[in-house]
């Protein structure tokens, strides 16, 4: 039953905002207080997968495979978690960001309405129900974009809703293609019917793994992987801070969650050609996006231009498909989540004070805000990936497996790209924070940017905690990953009432 | 019959994929409208023969109707991608009404690289 709360109450809370449209004090303290609630609850769920391991929950009492099926294990607990997390802090800055009187009133509900998405593709354990979800959450994403661009920017959107509806449009062929193949849209049902069809002899394993080409394109769409992440530079610098916050962090996320769900728990565990070029895509998204950050002069956009670099040491991770780079590959998603996200808030406190994002009208900062700057250089720092902070353990646990795999070539690619991160971190770094401008008098009388640095301070102060305290969190991630690759496993607690080998 | 779906597919795809690589958005709104039919026929005619799978609830008297799943699938699709080509078209006015053109290249003729710190 609590498996469905996570789901349940953004819906109920969007529903209960989009009733009472005008803005006022006591609308943000709902929209609050609902988000320090699923949050609480997403913990609850971290705990709750701890103690009991993988359990589902049949929605209308139809058992599996017949029904809709929600799964609750490690991975989906954590990545619930780190999703209501971001969207409490992006809230709770989003109120400091504009007054309450010149903000948009169908933002709070629409947040919502992505986190309703985010998290019932997140915790759904059937291919057609994530179909639906992540149609609910690009519609949520395609309002959000547009819902307070101006007309320079609104331009910018179309490339990014074509894209997506390009990519749903394959999402449903390869629903249909499963369903063809194996008369069943349950995750625990096809990761049962593919093993056995794979030991009858049934059926040419082609089909299998063009099937499992087909989605893993979909997904690489979604998450922004090379070469088709050239939407996604342009479309997030138009979204505002507290947005862009919630979509770098979490939505490109959700696209490799689906993909460790899909390539480790559906389908067979045998698909080397599928790893290998999921390997290469990996290491030329992080090669070429980061490549793209460092051309870039102004912070949102080379924000933007990280996204895809990191989701190729994601996508490196799964390539390299052992429980360890699985585990690897999960510890770097859920820092990436925090470090992306606040970094993109705190580029939105440097815009509010400066007046723009672009490097050479910044300066100053360090004087005027050491706060800032130290929330900003821990999270660029975490990002770039040095120790003590998150980014390192994560890196060092994909670059451990590769050697330990004898994979140089792609080690040396990774590290040379973590270089060239770093050198952009630093040219953000040193423009906005490290350099006397004369020409900028950053506006601290307006006392908001503080708050919002108080919102931003939180998730540092989370990502710091997962790089000191790495052991808890490695751990959490190598539970996941074994959750995660146990598909055996997974089936039976799911599919009761069957025969097992 | 499945074969004939099959071909049908195959030309849709092909019309919507030549109406999606040109530069007016007009026309690539229509490309990605064909597509998402293509699409839900693709999810007909990948589902295989109907015949003997039959409904879950009914017991035993399954042989009087096709199996429903695709078809339920299919209704899903068409509800969602009729929202999703209602915001389109509404998104593709907007534009217009901002750019009074709809073509690619007069609309990202200027400068790019630096736009996105025009505001504020």
């Amino acid at each position: 039953m609590i498996i469905i709360l996570p789901v349940l109450i953004p819906l109920l809370t969007a529903i209960c905002g989009l009733l009472v449209q005008k803005s006022s004090i006591g609308r943000r303290w709902f929209f609050g207080f609902s988000a320090w609630v699923q949050f609480g609850l997403a913990i609850y769920l971290v705990r709750e997968a701890w103690v009991s391991g993988t359990q589902g929950l049949y929605l209308g009492g139809w058992e599996a495979p017949i029904g809709i099926t929600l799964v609750l294990d490690m991975l989906s607990a954590l990545m619930v978690g780190m999703a209501t997390l971001m969207t409490l802090a992006c809230t709770i800055y989003g109120f400091y960001e504009q007054k309450v009187e010149d903000k948009h009133p169908l933002r709070l509900p629409l947040i919502q309405l992505l986190l309703v998405g985010m998290n019932l593709s997140i915790l759904t354990g059937d291919l057609f129900n994530l179909f639906v979800a992540f149609e609910v959450m690009l519609l949520a994403s395609y309002a959000l974009i547009t819902l307070e661009a101006d007309d320079w920017d609104v331009r910018q959107a179309f490339p990014y809703v074509a894209i997506n509806i390009f990519g749903s449009a394959f999402f449903l062929i390869g629903c249909g293609f499963t369903y063809g193949l194996f008369g069943s849209l349950n995750f625990a049902d096809i990761a049962l019917q593919s093993e056995q069809m794979l030991a009858d002899g049934e059926g040419s394993p082609y089909q299998v793994e063009l099937l499992a080409m087909l989605m893993v394109f979909v997904f690489a769409i979604k998450a922004g992987a090379f070469p088709l992440y050239y939407w996604l530079p342009n479309s997030y610098p138009i979204l505002p801070p507290a947005l862009a916050g919630l979509f770098s962090g979490m939505l490109t996320k959700v696209g490799v969650y689906v993909l460790i769900r899909w390539l480790g728990t559906v389908m067979p565990h045998d698909l080397d050609f599928i790893y290998n070029v999921l390997v290469w895509v990996g290491i030329a998204s992080m090669f070429f996006a980061v490549l793209g950050a460092v051309s870039r002069n102004f912070i949102r956009g080379i924000l933007s231009f990280h996204i895809p670099s990191q989701i190729g040491f994601m996508l490196l991770a799964i390539g390299f498909f052992t429980p360890y780079a699985f585990a690897a590959g999960i510890f770097f998603l859920l820092h990436n989540i925090m470090a992306k996200g606040s970094l993109f808030l705190c580029g939105g406190v440097v815009t509010f004070l400066c007046g723009s994002d672009d490097l050479k009208k910044t300066g100053n900062l360090w004087v005027a805000s050491p706060l800032l700057g130290v929330v900003f250089f821990v999270q660029a720092m975490s990002l770039a990936g040095l120790p003590p902070f998150s980014g390192f353990w994560g890196k060092y646990m994909i670059i451990r497996e590769g050697i330990a795999l004898g994979e140089y070539v792609l080690v040396g690619f990774a590290l040379a790209a973590s270089v060239l991160t770093l050198f952009s971190m630093l040219k953000i770094w040193l423009a906005s924070f490290w350099t006397e401008n004369p020409d900028v008098k950053p506006r601290v009388d307006d006392k908001r940017w503080r708050k919002m640095t108080y919102a931003v301070g939180g998730i540092a102060i989370v990502s710091l905690f997962m790089g000191l305290g790495a052991q808890l969190f490695v751990e959490l991630s190598m539970m996941a990953s074994e959750h995660v690759l146990d598909r055996v496993g997974y089936a039976e607690s799911i599919l009761t009432g069957r025969e097992f080998r | 019959m499945i074969l004939l779906t099959a071909i049908l597919v195959g030309v849709l795809f092909a019309q919507s994929t030549y109406l999606i690589l040109q530069r007016s958005f007009v026309r690539i709104l229509f490309g990605i409208i064909l597509l998402a039919n293509a699409a839900n026929l693709a999810v007909l005619a990948m589902s295989g023969d109907p015949s003997g799978k039959g409904v879950p609830i009914a017991d035993g008297r399954t042989e009087l109707s096709a199996d429903p799943l695709p078809q339920a699938l299919i209704l899903t699709a068409i509800v969602i991608g009729f929202g999703v080509a209602a915001y389109f078209i509404a998104l593709l006015y907007r534009t217009f009404l901002d750019w009074k053109t709809t073509d690619a290249g007069e609309l990202f003729a200027k400068s790019t690289t630096d736009d996105s710190n025009s505001e504020s």
